[in-house]
């Protein structure tokens, strides 16, 4: 099997009628507004999700033309893997469930009535045919088909099949792997927070890896909203690993399908083959508590039966699931996607670690903007995303909103009127809940519901982000200070003794001693930026002793450590404190001199730092750096020697795991920790 | 107390070195240069005894060049003096906005508003003690009109002293008061006048024009324009002085009556160094009060939050630190209202002449 065939083959169907009879009105399909973004969502999301598991880079275009005054020609086009000419039926014709039933994994096509649904749409709206283009890479031609569906028979119709080479259009070069869908719906185009442009942007956000463009045009060929949003990492999501359902997430009906699908001989292997978390041991024990032999037919199981495992699932002791099941978008990545989508200052961004919640594995990353391009006025805008999904209905009934709000951000210094609700001001928050199954408040899958668990996460998610913009307005400020200082000293002052010995016809003064009086204090001012000849991410730390006494002290740096990163250029030498923190001894800086270190980061690309967090030790306070808390830096060694011994255990054990794809551990950029005592005495 | 002290230029000039040089002295002993001025708010103003008028108190401020924003108003000073100086040597004067203009030339010393440069030539007056006209500068503020039976002695720009009765030689709009009103310039001449009133507002002071007030009640009439400027407010002074004529004030009934007033009789707080010139300590606060209202159930506008907030900082202003003003502050407060001079005019265009004057005048002794 080929890759293309391998994803289609996992692709189960249900009933089509059926299914969409009795959700007829959650399609998306219900206003002809919304009928144009349910279906290029669905599309764009089947292209992401197959160009992820095939690891393409994805090149998504989509084309929208009025046809009619209530009638839209939608063209969406992929660079995937195309699909296999005899699964095309079964991808376009039935509805599809993902994979959820059966295996257990972060996936976007959770979340659709599947591209089957734009076909019926389109059918029963406009009476009109699917064409699909489709070229598999180890097929020498495409396959080009029209598709519409037997309502009655649950099936695809197929006509004018032929295979061809693909050309494509706009370049004139053979396409070698793709997917292109044309299909002809009502539907009415409409700007603003619900179009599809703002869809495909919020996409393109939590999509870092995709390019994607939008072309949208009237009735005569004139372009009238127009999108491109250009891939800013070439790296792929990693690839998830399948999980089977962890016994704390299932419920009665699932339990009762999974047994009479299950081709097991003995209970004890049913539990062990479709499950995560449960060991020979916790089988046995489940078995004993439900009071069922262990050598029984899974299909024979009664009702009764199955409800007393579901009780005895949450009794017996089990193991947490594996959690590699997730995909987050990872800080860096998110700075990335929210740069490419809006201007703005200052970014705070954090993914938390993969946590569970009855027996389904998540994982929140929170991402907020400052300044900037950013409107100041009315409330901040909200970017809510459900594995890597945008949702942009029922803001207000989303979990992920409400955890927001219940953040008093008016300590991290946005306006909050009344003390809680969405605060104001000229920021932006992105809120990502990957999991390998998202509970909505309804099939419209517009709102995440109410868990305790990921409402805690988000929250906690958010004070991190937090205190990255409180920290990073704080430094802001000091830095205003320092720099109207430095104005001072350097330019006012000079002019009012100029001026005055003018006036009165005397000798200038000497400045120095005023200088000192007026400062009376080091300064310390950092400055980060790009070398573009030697691809290193530099950091210039300046420090001036404006007292009367000599200085002497040890700065510390905080810098991005991690795998891809290494302190390419650092002429002082100094000495590693902790993962990434960095310190050198200067030598006694005089009164009224100054001294310059600088350090140079390789493995980053431009902008990718842009703040960092500058500590001292040493007699008397500098004004622009903290005062390091050697107590939490002592913890945090603590932590780090306890993480290495884990790891190394880790590592000796399962060899194999090891060599596995693993996110790179992607630093944290200063802005969003804490630990080493922010709130420092500075002041 | 009426002749205001005049400085000749060498004075002024050597006034002016003694700020520039404090500040060259302290530089020189290593000193951030630095001005001392007094506090100019409402709670550094005291009645002076001997002066009868509210004086700025001992409350002093330092402003020095540890900040930025204080080192650029030091700055700014410096270049004001030197600007003062070319003026004097060469025997020409400007207006406060010509002054704040010509600051785009100083660089770093330029002003951030007209607001900052007026500020700060009344700083320079303060410390130097000496008089915006003795700098050569001039304000843009309007001077207030006369109507009445007085006869002044006007210098006009030929030189020449201009003979002028404020009843018989104007227009409709009046005598305008030349922003300079000291004795170079103005000369009180002969009166027939019983008093003086002062008006708040443009249409008010046209309706008693109209209703022929003036002679009927043998006063003067001064249009306010507003918060009085300078030299409307040291015009009254002089007639105060000079003839020794009551004076009353007709405002509306609002908390901004109540200050323009204030500014009158006891002295304003941004003025308060040079009170003693410009406050007359003897007039009177004709109306409209708070009491009016009820006893003339005049039609009243609601107090807006601006209003309240007014209301509120003049009682702990000492200068309506009087039975009688906190009395009508706090009617006012409870009323919950203010009243519009013209509101009169509900009884008719002559009410206000016929019935509302002549019974206000009559209880402070000026009934005709």
């Amino acid at each position: 099997m080929n890759e293309a065939e391998e994803i289609s083959s996992k692709q189960k169907q249900a009933s089509i009628g059926e299914f969409f009879e009795k959700n007829k009105h959650f399609l998306g399909f219900d206003t002809q507004q919304r009928a144009i973004i349910t279906a290029v969502k669905e599309a764009v999301d089947n292209s992401l999700d197959a160009c992820e598991e095939a690891r393409i880079l994805p090149d998504i275009r989509v084309e929208l033309r009025r046809t009619k005054s209530d009638e839209l020609e939608m063209i969406s086009q992929d660079n995937g893997p195309g699909i296999p000419r005899d699964s095309i039926e079964g991808v376009f014709g039935k509805f599809l469930l993902g994979s959820r039933f059966h295996a257990i994994r972060q996936t976007r096509g959770q979340q659709g009535i599947g591209i089957t649904g734009v076909v019926m749409y389109s059918q029963l709206t406009t009476g009109s045919k699917t064409r699909v283009i489709s070229k598999v890479k180890s097929d020498s031609s495409a396959v080009f088909v029209d598709l519409g569906i037997d309502t009655k028979k649950n099936k695809a119709i197929k006509s004018s099949e032929k295979r061809d080479i693909w050309i494509d259009e706009r370049t004139g070069v053979e396409i070698s792997h793709g997917l292109k869908i044309t299909t002809v719906m009502k539907a009415k185009y409409q700007r603003g927070k619900k179009s599809v442009y703002q869809y495909l942007r919020m996409t393109s956000i939590v999509n870092p890896h995709a390019s994607i463009s939008l072309v949208v045009m009237d009735k005569e060929g004139e372009i009238i909203e127009e999108g491109n949003w250009v891939r800013t990492s070439n790296k792929l999501p990693r690839v998830v690993e399948e999980i089977k359902p962890h016994p704390h997430g299932i419920q009665l009906g699932t339990l009762q399908r999974m047994l009479r699908e299950s081709t097991d001989r003995r209970m004890t292997s049913f539990l062990k083959h479709n499950f995560s978390g449960v060991s020979p041991r916790a089988a046995k024990e489940i078995l004993g508590a439900a009071d069922i032999e262990e050598g029984r037919t899974p299909k024979r199981i009664k009702p009764d039966e199955a409800k007393a495992m579901i009780t005895a699932f949450q009794a017996v002791k089990l193991l947490k699931p594996p959690m590699d099941c997730l995909s987050p978008i990872e800080d860096l990545l998110i700075k990335k996607g929210l740069s490419k989508a809006i201007d703005s200052r200052f970014a705070s961004t954090v993914t938390r670690s993969p946590t569970v919640s009855q027996g389904n594995p998540f994982q929140i990353e929170v991402g907020l903007v400052f300044g900037g391009d950013l409107s100041s006025e009315g409330p901040i805008e909200i970017l809510r995303f459900a594995n890597r999904v945008p949702l942009m209905y029922q803001q207000g009934g989303c979990l992920l909103t409400k955890a927001l709000e219940a953040v008093n951000w008016k300590s991290y210094g946005l306006d909050q009127p009344g003390g809680s609700g969405i605060p104001k001001g000229p920021a932006a928050v992105l809120v990502h809940l990957a999991s390998t199954n998202v509970q909505f408040t309804s099939e419209a899958k517009e709102a995440v519901s109410y868990n305790e668990e990921v409402f805690d996460e988000v929250r906690k998610a958010m004070l991190e982000v937090g205190r990255g913009l409180k920290n990073h307005l704080k430094k802001s400020s000091e830095r205003k200070k320092a720099k109207e200082k430095f104005e001072l000293v350097n330019i006012i002052l000079p002019e009012i003794s100029k001026k005055s010995s003018e006036l009165l016809g005397r000798e200038e003064p000497d400045l120095a001693p005023v200088i000192t009086q007026i400062m009376n204090a080091v300064f310390l001012e950092e400055e980060l930026s790009w070398n573009k000849e030697s691809r290193l991410s530099m950091c210039s730390v300046t420090i001036h002793n404006y007292t009367a006494r000599a200085r002497a002290y040890t700065i510390l740096a905080k810098w991005p450590e991690g795998e891809d990163t290494s302190m390419a250029f650092n002429p002082r030498g100094g000495r590693k404190e902790a993962k990434g923190l960095w310190a050198w001894r200067l030598d006694t800086l005089d009164p009224g001199t100054s001294t310059v270190l600088e350090f140079g980061i390789s493995g980053l690309s431009k902008g990718d730092w842009n703040e960092t967090d500058i500590f001292f030790r040493g007699n008397g306070e500098i004004i622009g750096a903290t005062r390091m808390d050697e107590a939490l830096l002592d913890e945090q060694r603590k932590a780090e020697a306890l993480e290495a011994a884990v790891e190394e255990v880790r590592r000796s054990s399962a060899p194999s795991e090891a060599i596995k794809e693993r996110p790179v551990t992607v630093f944290e950029p200063g802005a969003n920790t804490d630990w080493f005592g922010m709130e420092g005495d500075g002041e | 107390m009426s002749e205001a002290p005049r400085k000749n230029r060498k004075q002024v000039v050597e006034a002016l070195h003694e700020v520039a040089a404090e500040m060259h002295n302290r530089m020189q002993r290593g000193d951030p240069p630095r001005m001392i001025l007094p506090v100019r708010s409402k709670t550094n103003i005291s009645f002076d005894n001997k002066l009868g008028v509210f004086k700025y108190g001992k409350n002093k401020t330092v402003r020095d060049a540890t900040k930025l924003g204080s080192a650029r108003q030091l700055l700014r000073t410096l270049h004001i003096t030197e600007f003062i100086e070319e003026m004097i040597d060469s025997e020409k004067s400007s207006t406060l906005r010509e002054m704040y203009y010509i600051s785009e030339g100083w660089g770093n010393g330029k002003f951030g508003s007209q607001n900052e440069s007026n500020n700060l030539a009344e700083d320079l007056e303060i410390v130097t003690k000496c008089l915006r006209e003795d700098f050569k500068l001039r304000p843009e503020e309007d001077g207030a009109r006369i109507i009445g039976n007085i006869t002044v002695e006007e210098r006009n720009r030929r030189g020449e002293w201009m003979r002028i009765n404020c009843r018989d030689d104007v227009g409709d709009s009046g005598y305008g008061v030349p922003y300079n009103v000291e004795e170079e310039k103005l000369k009180l001449v002969d009166e027939d006048i019983d008093f003086v009133m002062a008006i708040e507002t443009g249409g008010m002071f046209d309706r008693l024009i109209e209703n022929g007030f003036d002679e009927e009640a043998r006063c003067a009439l001064i249009h306010l324009k507003g918060q009085p400027a300078r030299s409307t407010r040291r015009i009254i002074r002089r007639i105060s002085d000079e003839w020794k004529k009551p004076v009353v004030v007709f405002a509306d009934c609002d908390p901004w009556s109540f200050r323009i007033y204030a500014s009158i009789a006891y002295g304003a707080i941004k003025t308060a160094h040079i009170s003693e010139y410009l406050a007359t300590k003897e007039a009177t606060y004709l109306g409209i009060t708070a009491d009016d209202i009820l006893a003339y159930d005049l039609p009243s506008d609601d107090l807006t939050k601006q209003d309240i907030g007014a209301l509120e900082a003049e009682l702990s202003d000492p200068r309506f630190n009087t039975g009688w003003w906190q009395e009508q502050i706090k009617l006012m407060q409870e009323l919950g209202k203010k009243a519009e001079q013209q509101s009169l005019a509900k009884y008719g265009l002559d009410f206000v002449t016929d019935t509302y004057l002549p019974e206000k005048l009559d209880t402070i002794g000026l009934g005709y």
